[in-house]
């Protein structure tokens, strides 16, 4: 398959996280959950790519132990390691209903994209409707920039320039970062943008902020800019999820049975909830 | 610093990652290097700084040298690797162990962090360079990479004027796939079996040697429209009698060509 026709702006989705998802969180499936939901397919295909951390067994791992069990079919492309498959990266990437970008060196990401050319096929990915999510230096990478620790310590980067703004994640659970990103706001060398803690997710539709989600209660996100030199600063209160988009747990069952009692359920009149 | 000869060890696979027990290859290295106790950096890049590769480095050489390495990676984390400034670090090196994996991935990280620069600037300055397949390939020119689809033609860092291809006799498609691209516009160079190392003196082949009796090293080139392969003469690293045959050092590149020269459909 190559490439797909773009879809409307108002069609194209990214998710960001400030942390949070199967490699941070790994007994709370609330965000990774809602990213599965983004997808219009009952069943999506969703690509890994664990590139910033150097395609880690650790997260290709976890990336399979969240969702193996789901109604989804997952799979993940490594970077690194040689000969794992003969389709292009092109074919694997336009199969996909969701790309969802791990954590680690934003840096090495951008770089290694570059060299493979998948920041150009990304870019095509999301005109064409699939959607883009990640966290840390895979929610940065989508932004005009970011704050990454890449080489130590936390320095401003460009990222794809996606969306418009700047991103600073970890808010809470790496504060170091904060205080740089804040400086380059004010001074105009960052455009304004969001701060996110771990567990907090920003959801663009087209380029546009629809919904702050949180995992986790007290968590939160705020919008800062710059104005005339100083910082205003807007606290955006998430919504929590509570799991209340149709669960794609299948608890190790068979898919047709979840199938069967997902029917059932509906002739009852229960509708959505959690198995 | 005394100025140096630039080397290159360039291997076709083995060395201490692909080779259970051969030390051969990279005693070999070690004895281009003028120091009772060298120091050896490794960069792992390649593999996306896989731990188990980093152990079996420091399982290696941590023995008999300064041993360290340098991760792209985990720059954050302070789990041992070298930080702060790695120009200061890598200059002040013997020998400079580039590690397997992808080789695409490697040259990318290393332009985001500057080491293109420094690993010209010490190859110039006489720290030997070398490693196996990404290892190898990232200092030539172009360099023939397989990696999801077709095989293509790869930039290096262009240090030595000529194509490369590893793995030559591991995958069987290789060569043809290697021919095709030089028949394509690929300049010619050199191809090396697993366990064959291309010793460069600057940009000139001085020597090919082998950890295995029947490791075998090319010169690929375009003659008019055909494809021309030449075998190269391999010294073999191992116990005399093991070998297949012994030839005198010193006459590797540019003795005439063992194996009659077979041209090949281009």
């Amino acid at each position: 398959m190559s490439a797909r026709p773009a879809v409307p702006v108002d069609e194209r989705l990214i998710f960001a996280m400030g942390g949070g998802g199967f490699t941070m969180e790994p007994n709370n499936p609330l965000l990774d959950d809602f990213v599965l939901s983004l997808a219009r397919a009952k069943e999506p295909r969703i690509l890994f790519l664990p590139t910033a951390s150097g395609d880690t067994t650790a997260q290709i791992n976890a990336f399979k132990a969240r969702f193996a069990h789901r109604t989804c079919a997952p799979e993940h492309v490594s970077l690194f390691r040689l000969r794992e498959t003969t389709r292009s990266l092109q074919e694997i990437v336009f199969e996909q209903d969701i790309v969802y970008v791990g954590g680690g060196s934003m840096r090495n990401l951008l770089a290694i994209w570059q060299a493979h050319g998948l920041d150009k096929l990304l870019l095509e990915a999301w005109e064409a409707g699939i959607v883009l999510a990640g966290l840390s230096a895979g929610a940065m990478c989508w932004f005009q920039a970011g704050v990454t620790r890449s080489s130590g310590p936390p320095e401003t980067l460009a990222g794809l320039g996606l969306l418009e703004g700047s991103l600073t994640v970890h808010a809470d659970g790496e504060p170091e970062r904060l205080p740089v990103w804040l400086a380059n706001v004010r001074s105009g060398a960052l455009p304004g943008g969001w701060a996110l803690d771990d567990g907090v997710g920003l959801l663009f539709r087209g380029k546009r902020l629809e919904r702050v989600v949180s995992s986790r209660p007290g968590a939160s996100a705020q919008r800062v800019d710059a104005i005339e030199g100083e910082l205003v600063r807007n606290r955006l209160e998430p919504e929590l999820l509570l799991g209340d988009q149709p669960s794609r747990a299948l608890g190790g069952l068979d898919e047709a049975v979840e199938e069967l009692r997902r029917v059932h359920r509906l002739r009852r009149g229960m509708g959505r909830g959690r198995g | 610093m005394p100025s140096r000869a630039p080397q290159i060890v360039a291997l076709g696979g083995g060395g201490f990652s692909m080779e259970r027990d051969g030390t051969l290859l990279d005693d070999y290295v070690l004895s281009l290097v003028d120091a009772a106790r060298p120091r050896v950096c490794f960069l792992p890049t390649a593999s996306g700084d896989a731990d188990h590769y980093v152990v079996r480095f420091y399982r290696r050489f941590s023995p008999g040298c300064e041993a360290s390495h340098v991760s792209l990676f985990r720059r954050d984390q302070g789990t041992g690797g070298v930080e702060d400034d790695l120009a200061t670090h890598l200059l002040a090196q013997d020998l400079i162990y580039v590690g397997g994996g992808n080789v695409l991935s490697m040259l990318g990280a290393w332009r985001a962090h500057g080491l293109d620069a420094i690993l010209r600037k010490a190859w110039r300055r006489g720290i030997v360079l070398c490693g196996p397949s990404a290892g190898s390939l990232c200092w030539f020119e172009q360099a023939l990479s397989a990696f999801h689809g077709a095989p293509r033609p790869v930039r290096g860092l262009g240090l030595l004027p000529y194509s490369n291809c590893v793995h030559y006799d591991a995958e069987p498609a290789r060569r043809a796939e290697y021919h095709r691209a030089v028949a394509d516009g690929m300049r010619g160079g050199f191809a090396a079996d697993d366990g064959v190392a291309l010793h460069f003196r600057g940009t000139h082949l001085d020597h090919v040697v082998s950890s295995r009796p029947d490791g075998s090293a090319y010169e690929v080139q375009l003659d008019g429209r055909r494809v021309l392969e030449r075998r190269l003469d391999v010294s073999y690293l191992g116990t005399p009698g093991a070998g297949r045959r012994e030839p005198a050092p010193g006459c590797a590149a540019h003795t005439p060509a063992r194996a009659a020269q077979e041209p090949v459909a281009a």
